[in-house]
């Protein structure tokens, strides 16, 4: 533990550049026995950016509050973590708020949740600055159009990436050492969310603040960060420099993050790589090697013991992993490009250079001519009187049958209402709807989990589904068991309920129940856009087998483009309501026509390192 | 500063809701649902319990002082107390779960209804219930009681017609709720039927609402049916019911005034470990 001596003693001799921020062994168990950390040992620089990267549970989040002293006081928390020289573990709460205040600065996700509603946001910025002045320069300093005008608003008049702005401008009004940015951009388009990033970064080299960036996306860490720590179980799987990080991986999951990431190019026949299984349950974790479940070069001797982060031998960092020595990102890697299928060496591959479903486009069944969907001329307002406003403005599109649409746009264009109106849940206001012949539309929701009634077992929603189709209680059980390994879940998920499921098994079980009596046209409302990197490879490529499989029409909306085009065979680009550009999904990213498309390309972030 | 201290973490959600240390019941609360299990056997067994017939005078006389005999003594009529209040313990209970139970269904459906269907039955269903919110219970109470006599049935009607108004809009807020939510559209679109939609994927949502709602309302029941007795508009004499057996041993307050305080007590019990039994049910379905 440290002592009061020693933060004199960092207080004395600035000129040496210790670290901004010392993490040594910390390890965090909340009650329940969840280890969110365990023992975890990171140092940032002053002025470096570290991106810390993981999936949900993984435990970066609980790092990112570890570092400012705010775990609650439920958790156990040893190690120690040292801001600025002052201890920010076994501390008191006033202590690490004094440390807090005076060294660091924080951006969370939502906003909107950490600003006061009821309160200016210019006053909001003042207490953080200290002045008015000083937080009108603070927001100035975090780039917002007219700071004295926006500082006299409240957050709701904000814009999304204003409210993030204001946030930035708050946790940066003190000067602080170090800013924690907690999935500051996750809640963003992705044209502010590569602002929101170039706004750190500028903030960066004007005051010289270290940035721990917290996110579940590598290349948006890719996008700004110096260092890249992955973080996987509570553990460091690997950190190094961002550059060597991303393209000469060490650590096998940082390869499978890599292979599973979806870019601009990903080939379009072939399945996505992905990664077996889910992340661990901090409740439950292997006393091994955290990854040996899921990794393809997992032995014996990887669920003996942890793996200690060790030299990698590839880059100038530390990797956690029994097989680094013998370059197991490389003996990955190699796998990567598809290769014929029968490869020898086909044990330790991760799910790549597959063949989709049999072939891509319909087989399963003959499609009708004619579309699947026709969307004519349609218009939607949502509110009343003066507050009329239009969501959908004049909106035409087709779907053929066996065909796949992918619908791109940003936050408040109208898509996801056009999606609605799509499968029958709202009735448009003008224009008209054709769908073609076959089983009713059906939606795959944004959120997977909350379209599960939590009261029901899968077995009885999936029974009620197929209660239409006219099947006796017996032939009901027996489909619903099929339709469940149809999207690759055991028989037994049927006598679960939502909550007793992980978050994949989820959205298979939302994806069963759309499934279980074929539509023609099957909707899907950004799938992907709240999973994890490798979750979200393996369910396109679900999806993509289930068009494959059923000959059914696929209307999918995103606001990421290489989503869309992996998925769509077209792609039809929407702003303000009405589509502006639409196209062969090929030609939609190679060249752009419309100003806003470009944009959105512009926006994809491209793993190129900036270190 | 830095950091807005209520903090939000959307990343570190999942996590955090696994982390909240799993708020048991509390001690207090504990002994508020035992004693509830205590008071509601009693209640069912109460005529097995009871040493003597509770409306009929005993020979040891009146006005008695508590005694192995007569572990409450006896009343002014010669009659034992601990067996009257054993009755009436088990009627005041009684008529609360009757209230209780006709206001959930009553109130039940038509919350059910109007948060289903919104729009103008709504608004239609929902102006009826807060016409009956606006009647005062015990004039209601006095009125019907005048009009139909005296007897526990009338008492509880009245009590009945304004108690419902509460369930039907709990019930009406949660569906409206729940209606809004996808796994309701998901239902929609997976062409389910509307009773079922209503009732399978719509009502269990409302339940736990209710439930603590009705386990709450045990202890105000008590208190206001013991209320209305006690200025006599309860069952009519000779029927062991707390609140009446309150006023008639009144007038012996200085001299016995174990009459009157036995059932003020058992009233008293009642209530509190009511609310203490709601409160800790409130607790158990809130982190489950």
């Amino acid at each position: 533990m440290s002592t009061a001596a020693e933060a004199i003693e960092a207080e004395r001799a600035p000129a040496v550049r210790a670290p901004v921020l010392a993490i040594r062994d910390l390890a965090v168990t909340f009650p329940g026995a969840v280890k969110a950390l365990r023992g975890v040992t990171l140092d940032i620089a002053p002025g470096e950016i570290v991106g810390l990267v993981g999936e949900s549970g993984s435990g970066k989040s609980v790092l990112g509050l570890a570092a400012l002293g705010l775990l609650p006081p439920a958790a156990t928390i040893t190690g120690s973590v040292l801001l600025d020289g002052r201890q920010m573990v076994g501390t008191s709460d006033e202590e690490r708020r004094l440390a807090r205040r005076r060294y660091a600065g924080a951006v969370f996700q939502d906003p909107m949740t950490s600003l006061n509603p009821t309160m200016k946001v210019g006053r909001q910025v003042a207490e953080a600055a200290g002045s008015t002045e000083a937080a009108i320069e603070a927001l100035e300093r975090a780039r917002v159009p007219e700071p004295r005008r926006r500082a006299g608003q409240y957050p709701h008049e904000l814009s999304g990436g204003l409210r993030q702005r204001v946030m930035i401008a708050m946790a940066i009004a003190g000067s602080p050492d170090l800013v924690v940015a907690d999935e500051p951009t996750t809640a963003l388009d992705v044209t502010v969310q590569a602002e929101i990033l170039a706004l750190l970064t500028t903030i960066r080299d004007e005051t010289g603040s270290s940035i721990l960036f917290v996110t579940h996306d590598l290349a948006v860490a890719a996008e700004l960060a110096d260092r890249i720590a992955v973080l996987y179980g509570g553990r460091l799987a690997e950190i190094g420099p961002a550059a060597d990080v991303l393209h000469r991986p060490c650590h096998p999951y940082t390869v499978a993050l890599m292979a599973a990431r979806l870019r601009g190019d990903s080939p379009r026949a072939t399945m996505l790589p992905t990664l077996e299984g889910e992340p661990p349950d901090p409740r439950a974790l292997p006393p091994g090697c955290p990854f040996a479940p899921r990794c393809p070069l997992a032995e014996p001797a990887c669920d003996a013991a942890l793996p200690e982060p060790e030299a990698a031998p590839t880059h100038d960092g530390l990797v956690a992993c029994l097989h680094a020595g013998e370059s197991a990102g490389a003996r990955l890697r190699v796998r990567e490009a598809p290769s014929p299928r029968g490869d020898p060496e086909g044990a330790a591959t991760l799910d790549v250079g597959v063949p989709l479903g049999q072939k891509r486009g319909p087989t399963g069944a003959t499609p009708h001519p004619g579309p699947a969907l026709l969307l004519t001329d349609i218009t939607k307002a949502f509110g009343k009187g003066d507050r009329r406003r239009a969501v959908v403005d004049g909106l035409s599109l087709e779907v053929p049958a066996g065909g796949s649409l992918a619908l791109v746009g940003e936050s408040g264009c109208g898509k996801t209402t056009t999606l609605r109106m799509a499968v029958g849940l709202e009735n448009p206001d003008g224009g008209e709807i054709h769908v073609g012949p076959g089983g009713s539309p059906q939606l795959v929701f944004q959120d997977a989990g909350a379209s599960l009634t939590p009261w029901l077992t899968v077995g009885e929603m999936l029974e009620e589904r197929l209660r239409t189709d006219g099947l006796d209680a017996p032939a009901r059980r027996t489909r619903s068991v099929e339709v469940l390994q149809m999207v690759g879940l055991p028989a037994d998920v049927a006598t679960r309920r939502p909550r007793q499921l992980s978050g994949g098994q989820r959205q298979r079980v939302a994806l069963a129940r759309a499934v279980a009596v074929p539509p023609a046209l099957l909707a899907c409302d950004e799938p992907i856009s709240a999973l994890d990197v490798s979750l979200a490879a393996t369910v396109l490529n679900l999806l993509m087998n289930l068009r494959a499989e059923l000959g059914m029409a696929m209307l999918f909306v995103t606001h990421d483009l290489a989503a869309a085009r992996f998925i769509g065979d077209r792609v039809a680009v929407m702003a303000g309501g009405r589509i502006i550009e639409e196209g062969p999904s090929e030609d939609i990213l190679t060249n752009p026509q419309h100003p806003h498309t470009a944009a959105l390309v512009g926006a994809i972030p491209r793993f190129e390192a900036h270190a | 500063m830095g950091v807005a201290e209520p903090v939000t973490l959307g990343g570190a959600l999942p996590l955090r809701r696994r982390a909240i240390p799993s708020l048991k019941v509390g001690r207090l609360e504990k002994i508020g649902l035992a004693v509830l299990a205590l008071t509601t056997i009693g209640a069912l067994a109460a005529p097995l319990l009871a040493p003597y017939a509770p409306t009929l005078p005993v020979s040891a006389g009146p006005l008695l002082k508590p005694s192995a005999a007569h572990l409450l003594g006896t009343d002014d009529l010669s009659r034992d107390i601990a067996s009257r209040v054993l009755y009436g313990i088990r009627s005041s209970w009684f008529s609360a779960i009757a209230v209780i139970a006709s206001g959930v269904l009553i109130g039940g459906l038509i919350g059910l209804v109007a948060g289903f269907k919104g729009g103008w039955v709504d608004t239609v269903l929902m102006r009826i219930t807060d016409l009956f919110l606006a009647l005062p219970g015990p004039i209601l109470a006095i009125a019907i009681v005048a009009s139909l006599g005296p007897s526990l049935p009338h008492t509880l009607l009245a009590v009945g017609v304004v108690w419902w108004p509460w369930y039907a809009r709990i019930v009406r807020g949660e569906v409206r709720a729940l209606m809004v939510r996808p796994h309701i559209d998901a239902a929609r679109l997976a062409r389910i039927g509307r009773m079922r939609l209503a009732f399978r994927h719509a009502l269990p949502g409302a339940l736990p609402a209710v439930l603590v709602t009705a386990s709450l309302d045990v202890g105000n029941l008590v208190l206001t049916l013991a209320g209305l007795a006690f200025i006599g508009l309860g069952a009519p004499p000779p029927a062991p019911e707390l609140g009446s057996m309150v006023a008639q041993g009144l007038p012996y307050f200085f001299g016995q005034p174990w009459v009157c305080l036995a059932p003020a007590v058992a009233i008293f019990v009642l209530a509190f470990a009511a609310n203490l039994a709601g409160d800790g049910i409130r607790d158990l379905l809130r982190h489950t």
